[in-house]
């Protein structure tokens, strides 16, 4: 097995239920929206690898439930995140006055350094169909100092670069522990090893060189 | 459970048993397959089937098929999913002969007795529909042709694609003889159901590898309790419940709009187009109205637990089968059926029916949809014991990866593996659970570590966390068949008769 990636970072979505988070997550990691048209139970996962400033970036993502009966499995997966993407649709004002709930899980739940995106769902809604305006989610980031998106899963648009501006961010914050991690692979593996060899670094990261 | 423990004395004696029997004896004791009275010996030649089915064709001569082939009278009893997998052998001759006379017995019965049976339990206009039920299935594998595209779960499966049904027929005529032994079947069905009282037991060990498609909606009924055993209770029974769910619907549908109630509704008029979405059959607006009554109502007369995501899945199985019942399917393919064929009527019964089998359902497994889900996290805990113990090392390779079992199982707990299977295979492995005691609370669990230990092999041949846990949550069955549910229940049977009674063990579940 040739070394597939150098590094894995955490990602989870959370947001009301039918805001479209699977279909971004789908859309991102398979480039597919046809067959997702069914509701999460509980907890989904994907992964898709990048290549991100020259560095082979395996990206974990939890896919959660939005139903509030989910919550107590949903939360177990807030404390191992490094970056979540917290999603509204902006054709449901419920669910963006929700997003004050998800992040006071993420205060509750997260850790401390988790970095954050607010995303604004289904902008190919049409003008009379949208019922939060771009400037009351824009102010919002701006009071939490986290980046805004307007995304379409359907259309396509804006999708992979949220993902990657998380991404992005994720990597700045933990910049030290890559950077030694890069150099550990420079200086012990060979450029097809066996990512296993790295793997032995601890049992709690999921046997790989994930970021703690 | 008064059935022998599966050690190696009791095993041997029972073998010893069936040798000295070889003989056909009338009036000797008759094995069954069923809860109350294991197949154990079919269960081990399943489960050999199982891992190597060719294997098991060319078995020793004093094998349980021979056995069984002498003494076919007994073994009538019980059919087949057991025996579809190779442990009996039939010539076509024999097939084609005994198959004349069942027809011949049928048509002869059917005139009479069942027919008449069941016009007196249905009190809906229904014509022809019934009058079909009970002629000999004109297809040789009268397995439901429902749901060949696939369980809700495909649309997020990665090897699912859309496809034209596979045909069900042909192909398989001439190797396994499934008409003789599934008009057998339907004609110890017909007795059972048309008698003046259904003998409950005896329905429910038949009913356990399956049960025949045109008794179905019958069989379901009385399993759950929801249609009484006395014949003649049956038609006010069904009046009364149907117009109770009638009145139910008067009384709070309109309240789905108000400020506590908003949030429930909803949630299931989101979910509803999303449930099963590759099947036609479930979107069509009038089907749409129909499961959101169906699911507001169960819910706000459940405020336990309420509405659950999921729970929109488990209407389906009801509703295909109780549509089945007025619909003429050997020229229907049930997923893109067009239920403006049906009259209002009709539809309401399937409705009321539905909404009172699903109760029956649910009120089994509450505790999976209360708050914090304790069912669900006593059994994902319960499962990874019992896999512990039936495969260690492929427990041993999920811990070594760090793969959790809630990361996988919670899905097949909360949605009872629907999301996992073809929705034919649902509803045949639902058969079992209806004629097991607590089959979706209990049984379910041994069908899961059934399920997981099934793929062994291959999730250890992935050597990542993240390939194993994509593996799980896309399971590749969505070329199953009942064939394949057969043996998932035969091995989750010998999972329960192994363990459940063991002291030490599954004591999660039993708290």
């Amino acid at each position: 097995m040739a070394k597939q990636y150098d590094i894995i970072i955490r990602l989870l979505m959370v947001g009301d239920s039918g805001v479209g988070k699977t279909c971004m997550l789908c859309r991102f990691a398979d480039d597919d929206i046809s067959s997702t048209h069914v509701s999460t139970i509980g907890i989904d996962f994907k992964i898709k690898t990048l290549t991100i400033d020259g560095k082979k970036i395996r990206i974990q993502i939890w896919d959660t439930a939005g139903q509030e009966r989910y919550e107590t499995i949903t939360k177990q997966y807030y404390r191992r995140a490094q970056g979540i993407v917290l999603v509204y649709d902006m054709k449901n004002e419920e669910s963006f006055k929700n997003i004050q709930k998800w992040m006071k899980y993420i205060s509750d739940f997260a850790p401390e350094d988790v970095e954050l995106i607010l995303v604004a769902n289904k902008s190919d809604a049409y003008n009379s169909e949208r019922k939060v305006s771009k400037e009351h989610g824009e102010m919002f980031a701006k009071e939490h100092r986290i980046p805004f998106y307007e995304t379409s899963a359907y259309m396509d648009m804006n999708i992979n670069e949220a993902f990657i501006m998380l991404a992005r961010i994720v990597m700045k914050r933990h910049k030290k522990e890559i950077d030694k991690q890069m150099e550990h692979i420079r200086l012990f593996c060979r450029e097809d090893s066996d990512a296993h060899i790295i793997e032995k670094q601890g049992k709690d990261n999921n046997g790989c060189c994930v970021l703690m | 459970m008064s059935a022998p423990g599966l050690n190696n004395d009791s095993k041997k004696n029972k073998r010893t048993f069936w040798k000295r029997n070889t003989e056909k004896v009338p009036g000797s004791i008759k094995p069954v397959y069923g809860a109350k009275h294991p197949p154990t010996e079919a269960v081990i030649q399943a489960s050999l089937a199982n891992t190597d089915q060719s294997k098991n064709r060319n078995k020793r001569p004093d094998s349980f098929a021979d056995f069984d082939h002498s003494t076919s009278d007994a073994w009538d009893d019980a059919e087949d999913d057991l025996m579809l997998m190779g442990t009996r052998k039939l010539s076509i001759e024999e097939t084609i002969e005994s198959n004349n006379d069942e027809l011949h017995n049928i048509a002869n019965e059917n005139s009479t007795n069942f027919q008449g049976a069941k016009s007196k339990n249905i009190d809906v206009p229904m014509s022809s529909s019934h009058h079909k039920a009970f002629q000999p299935p004109s297809s040789p594998v009268p397995s439901p042709n429902v749901g060949s595209m696939g369980g809700p779960g495909v649309g997020i499966r990665q090897t699912a694609v859309i496809e034209a049904p596979k045909p069900v027929t042909a192909i398989r005529i001439p190797n396994i003889p499934v008409p003789d032994r599934e008009l057998s079947k339907l004609h110890k069905f017909g007795q059972i159901l048309s008698g003046p009282i259904t003998d409950l037991d005896e329905l429910r060990k038949l009913s356990w590898s399956g049960i025949p498609k045109p008794v179905r909606p019958s069989a379901w009924k009385i399993l759950l309790g929801y249609l009484p055993t006395n014949i003649d209770r049956r038609t006010l029974t069904l009046e009364r419940k149907r117009s109770e769910y009638f009145s139910f619907i008067d009384q709070y549908f309109d309240t789905r709009h108000e400020t506590i109630h908003r949030d429930t509704y909803r949630q299931i008029h989101i979910d509803i187009p999303r449930t099963n979405p590759l099947m036609p059959l479930f979107h069509q607006p009038k089907v749409h109205q129909i499961f959101e009554r169906i699911l507001y109502i169960w819910s706000i007369r459940h405020p336990a637990s309420g509405y659950v995501q999921g729970m929109n899945d488990l209407v389906t199985p009801f509703f295909v089968v109780f549509l089945s019942e007025y619909v003429d399917d050997s020229g229907e393919n049930l997923d893109i059926y067009d239920v403006n064929k049906l009259s209002d009527d009709i539809l309401k019964c399937i409705e009321a029916d539905s909404f009172w089998c699903m109760t029956k359902l649910l009120d089994g497994i509450q505790d999976n949809y209360t708050f914090a889900q304790p069912g669900i996290q006593l059994k994902v805990n319960a499962l990874r014991e019992l896999v512990q113990r039936i495969d260690g090392p492929l427990h041993s390779h999920l811990e070594k990866h760090n793969v959790e079992y809630l990361q996988f199982s919670f899905r097949w707990m909360n949605n009872l593996i629907m999301r996992e299977i073809p929705l034919k295979c649902t509803i045949r492995l639902w058969d079992t659970y209806m004629s097991e005691g607590d089959g979706f609370a209990n049984f379910h669990l041994y069908v899961c570590a059934s399920l997981l230990v099934h793929w062994s092999d291959k999730i250890r041949r992935n050597r990542d966390f993240h390939s194993i846990l994509l593996f799980l949550q896309n399971l590749p069955t969505k070329d199953w068949d009942n064939e394949q549910i057969g043996v998932l229940v035969a091995e989750a049977y010998r999972w329960k008769f192994m363990f459940a009674d063991a002291p030490n063990h599954l004591n999660l579940i039993k708290k």
